[in-house]
């Protein structure tokens, strides 16, 4: 499948956080042993889809920065910074791993 | 049709940048107190340089202008077209095309005449979808079957051979020339469907509005005219202004046909300026020149509303037309000794 409208993408990423919720709820009462996911896992895991998020969102950034650049009407380092300006939010996702 | 991921993004953000290096009120208003040859100067120090320069040793004076402009808009177009990818390139090709079938047009005509390949080759915008190559072997040939032959495949190929039954007949070009203009128009809204929101429904309606507008621009000229010519064959079928039974009653009557147009809800309150000069009686080509503004006023707020969708495309394509009508406008009023006021009346300008 390839994943080509905005839409579908959030469906994706639902899907997968009620996944992980579900996990860790039902291993619980089974009796031995701890959640089916780890703190960490699961922090490893938030990390990992806000860095999914930042890539889609970087994609189409990207693309308008090099349609700029062709035609010189902005600098490249205000394009690159705009590029990774939704880079910020896998920073957020990593205060998942502290607490 | 293609299909796969398009590109809105990349397209529009060098649309945008192109945009904006368009002319300006400021630059018109210079432009009009300037002769043949100070506006190729001008034009020189704009983006116009590059095709200034490589026609500037062939022609000369308002024909160097006019070259140079047709250059220009065919270099932006095509690019327009290589830069699109899929579900994007089709919407583009689809307005774009209007350009094939004036080259096709063109190419019939020359043919018909016997004209130079030469000579038919200058007068042509390439900025269809047709490529240089099938382009210049369509110059090349002979005689109309040929050309016909080498369409096949094409969009036009279905219409224009039934046409061209009806040109051996006839010997006239009109058939052949209809045909072209139907099989553009049918597939401007063919399998679009008709979607009630978003910019999808916006593309439609814009096509819908092109459509309008030729039929009231056809309507109006035959009103006016008073030419005793059948209006069902100047009709393009897919505009919600008029249906054909419409058109037929209206043509007779010049102000029921401008009260018509004035109470479309679609249009009425957009034009209603333009549409109160026009029952003053006088001049149609203000009153075209007020659809025009309007289009490309409506394109232009389209773009700020969906900016990742054709619309900035659109808005653009439309802008450059109008600029290149405009400067044309310009050099020839002056060629003719038209004063200033004259000249920009001739101008649309937003």
């Amino acid at each position: 499948m390839t994943i080509e409208t905005l839409p579908e993408m959030a469906l994706v990423l639902n899907s997968l956080a009620e996944n992980a919720v579900a996990l860790q709820e039902t291993a619980a009462p089974a009796g031995n042993g701890g959640p089916a996911i780890e703190q960490g896992a699961a922090a490893a895991l938030g990390i990992g889809l806000a860095a999914i998020g930042a890539g889609y969102a970087e994609r189409a950034i990207g693309a308008s920065v090099v349609g700029a650049l062709a035609e010189d009407s902005i600098s490249p380092g205000i394009g690159i910074l705009l590029t990774v300006l939704p880079e910020t939010l896998v920073i957020f996702a990593l205060v998942a791993l502290f607490v | 049709m293609s299909t796969g991921a398009s590109n809105p993004e990349y397209v529009n953000a060098r649309v945008r940048s192109r945009r904006a290096a368009m002319l300006s009120d400021e630059d018109y208003r210079k432009l009009i107190r300037m002769g043949p040859s100070e506006i190729a100067r001008f034009m020189e120090e704009t983006e116009y340089e590059q095709e200034i320069n490589a026609l500037g040793t062939r022609f000369s004076g308002v024909d160097l202008i006019e070259y140079a402009l047709n250059r220009n808009l065919a270099k932006h177009f095509d690019d327009l077209l290589e830069w699109s990818e899929g579900q994007l390139y089709d919407r583009i090709v689809r307005y774009l095309r209007k350009f094939d079938v004036w080259n096709l047009k063109t190419i019939v005509r020359g043919i018909y005449t016997d004209s130079d390949p030469e000579e038919i080759s200058t007068d042509l915008i390439r900025a269809g979808e047709l490529d240089d190559g099938t382009i210049d072997r369509l110059v090349e040939v002979d005689s109309i079957e040929d050309v016909i032959e080498i369409l096949d495949g094409t969009i036009f190929a279905e219409q224009l051979e039934d046409a061209y039954e009806e040109f051996e007949e006839s010997g006239a070009l009109v058939p052949l020339e209809n045909a072209l203009d139907r099989a553009f128009y049918e597939n401007l809204l063919e399998d679009l469907g008709r979607p009630r929101e978003g910019p999808e429904a916006k593309y439609v309606e814009f096509l819908e509005a092109e459509i309008d507008f030729l039929n009231a621009r056809n309507a109006l000229r035959l009103a006016r005219s008073g030419a005793d010519l059948d209006p069902a064959a100047y009709y393009i079928d897919g505009g919600v202004l008029f249906d054909e039974s419409d058109l037929n009653r209206l043509v007779g009557d010049y102000d029921a046909l401008v009260d018509h147009i004035a109470e479309n809800k679609r249009y009425g309150d957009r034009l209603s300026e333009a549409l109160d000069r026009l029952r003053d009686a006088d001049s149609l080509i203000q009153f075209e020149h007020a659809l025009d503004a309007a289009l490309l006023e409506y394109a232009d707020t389209l773009s700020s509303v969906y900016p990742t969708s054709i619309s900035p495309v659109l808005s653009f394509v439309l802008a450059k037309e109008r600029e290149v009508e405009n400067i044309r406008a310009i050099a020839r009023g002056r060629e003719v000794g038209l004063d200033e006021n004259e000249i920009e009346e001739e101008l649309v300008i937003l």
